[in-house]
């Protein structure tokens, strides 16, 4: 198989007190089997609902969202996701928070422990298989959550804003890492965030957005061969060239206020 | 904080208890025999003391018979109040037609079923075990609904992620344990309530001749045997701060140990 998502057109209003509000209008995109793509906008703009709407978590008003051929209906196995917030389980460990897709899908107690076990090696949390969320920093509570989106084995991992919570330093460790895992899992990831750096470090392709409601304004490919350098040239003209489409979303929407 | 050296022994545990209850103990003591000096208006520790030994042979007795009636009354309470706090929290329909309801149910104080548990149940454990059941659900059941109504949409979106389809797994699942600290705290509060209701109803002789609760209030009160009476108080205090330790031991010391971290105290 190989995975590939597409939107067609997709568009998303939710009603308000005040009416109608657009938060998406008319996004088109295709993406690669094994492609890592980032989407940054302005805050506001309907990333997280586009994420949504691809996890099955919230339903477009028009427009068709395919993977694999088949239009998305709901949430699925096959559609992993991180959220922003902290969303491990807190009554469960570490590794019954991995085992919790393998549950669901009726896994047997022993393959199921060791799927979760090789995935918590992944994130480097082996020895931490017992602790509670509780017990994690945030950064480690992240790399669980990765470890449990990634325990399905889904075709995608949509990821958002995953480590908008964490310190700069941690942030910079979580992002080599997730490129590592990238690189080892071969999985299509869809990473939402609003940092131009982060974007550029991590993406092959970077999605910009418009201002509310969101629509999509370019399509950056970021042809820097890996391991990138986060202060080389070429990275420094990429995150320029972002950083002015962003500030002139910024004041169109300052505008339209 | 500097403190003198010579009370520095105050601070191992238990000490400073037992010196608080002996002091309560000793001026109860001085206050019996030389302030008031009848039995009748306050025995004393001495007394009550020796009361405990001469009704050795029935307390054993009594505490299993209002132990067995509070187990009924709490077994019925926590089944029931689950499953409807359970319902009321799930499904708005039934919260909606059920909420009304039960806060009148809920407004009459258990001592006013005795007289239906008598007539329905007659003289048996049942209808004792009936008032502890009124006395312990509304804690169980508001506690389970406002579990079920405050669990938090993520924990909900992360599950439907991970393939959570229908509404059981994922009650099962996620609503559940989540919700077990609430309804923990609820059947706490219904044991309070029920093990007070059994004294009551029993006192009622809802449930024959037998209970601590009759035989404080039909035997040691009819017979003004104040001293004995004061035994039994004091073993119906024991017994609930009893109940009350081994539930939380049980409960929050391994069933809830994910909580640990998560609340101040």
């Amino acid at each position: 198989m190989n995975h590939q998502l597409e939107l067609r057109n997709v568009t998303k209003a939710f009603n308000t007190e005040e009416g109608k509000m657009g938060a998406l209008e008319g996004i088109s995109l295709v993406v690669k089997p094994k492609e890592f793509l980032c989407i940054i906008g302005p805050s506001g703009c309907g990333k997280t609902t586009l994420l949504r709407l691809i996890a099955g978590l919230d339903y477009p008003s028009s427009g068709e969202i395919i993977l694999d051929g088949k239009e998305v209906k709901g949430p699925s196995p096959d559609r992993g996701m991180v959220f922003q917030e902290f969303s491990l389980f807190p009554w469960r460990t570490v590794l019954k928070n991995v085992e919790f897709g393998l549950e669901i899908k009726g896994m047997k107690d022993k393959a199921r422990k060791e799927l979760a076990e090789r995935y918590i090696e992944l994130v480097g949390l082996k020895g931490f298989e017992n602790c509670y969320p509780y017990e994690l920093s945030g950064g480690m509570k992240q790399r669980v959550a990765i470890a449990r989106a990634l325990a399905t084995e889904p075709a995608i991992l949509l990821m958002d804003e995953p480590f908008g919570s964490v310190d700069a330093q941690t942030r910079n460790i979580l992002q080599e890492e997730l490129l590592e895992i990238w690189k080892r899992t071969k999985k299509t990831i869809l990473f939402v965030t609003h940092s131009v750096d982060e974007a550029v470090y991590l993406a092959d392709r970077v999605a910009v957005m418009s201002a509310r409601p969101g629509c999509l304004i370019k399509c950056l490919s970021i042809d820097i061969p890996r391991p990138r350098k986060r202060t080389s040239v070429e990275v420094n003209e990429f995150r320029e060239q972002l950083l002015m489409l962003l500030s002139l979303e910024r004041s169109k929407a300052c505008i339209s206020v | 904080m500097r403190e003198k050296k010579g009370l520095h022994f105050l601070k191992r545990r238990g000490i400073i208890e037992i010196i608080g209850i002996s002091t309560v103990v000793v001026i109860w003591q001085l206050v019996a025999s030389f302030i008031v000096k009848k039995t009748y208006l306050l025995p004393s520790p001495y007394e009550v003391f020796f009361a405990f030994y001469t009704v050795r042979e029935v307390i054993p007795i009594d505490i299993y018979i209002s132990l067995l009636h509070f187990g009924i009354g709490l077994g019925a309470g926590t089944a029931v109040g689950i499953t409807l706090g359970a319902l009321m929290g799930g499904f708005k329909l039934v919260d909606r037609a059920m909420d009304p309801i039960m806060e009148i149910l809920r407004a009459i104080p258990p001592i006013a079923w005795i007289p239906f548990a008598i007539i329905w149940l007659k003289l048996t454990h049942y209808s004792a075990g009936f008032v502890v059941f009124v006395g312990a659900i509304f804690p169980i059941l508001i506690n389970t609904y406002t579990g079920f109504k405050s669990v938090d949409k993520i924990y909900i979106d992360a599950a439907k992620v991970l393939g959570c389809k229908k509404g059981m797994s994922l009650i099962k699942s996620v609503v559940l344990p989540y919700s077990l600290p609430y309804i923990a705290a609820g059947t706490r509060i219904g044991m309070g309530i029920g093990w007070m209701c059994v004294v009551a109803a029993e006192m009622f002789g809802a449930s024959g001749r037998v209970g601590l609760g009759w035989r404080l209030w039909n035997r040691f009160y009819a017979l003004h045997m104040m001293d004995k009476l004061v035994a039994y108080m004091i073993i119906i205090g024991l017994i609930a701060l009893l109940l009350d330790r081994v539930f939380r031991y049980f409960v929050e010391e391994t069933t809830l140990k994910w909580r640990k971290g998560m609340v101040a105290a």
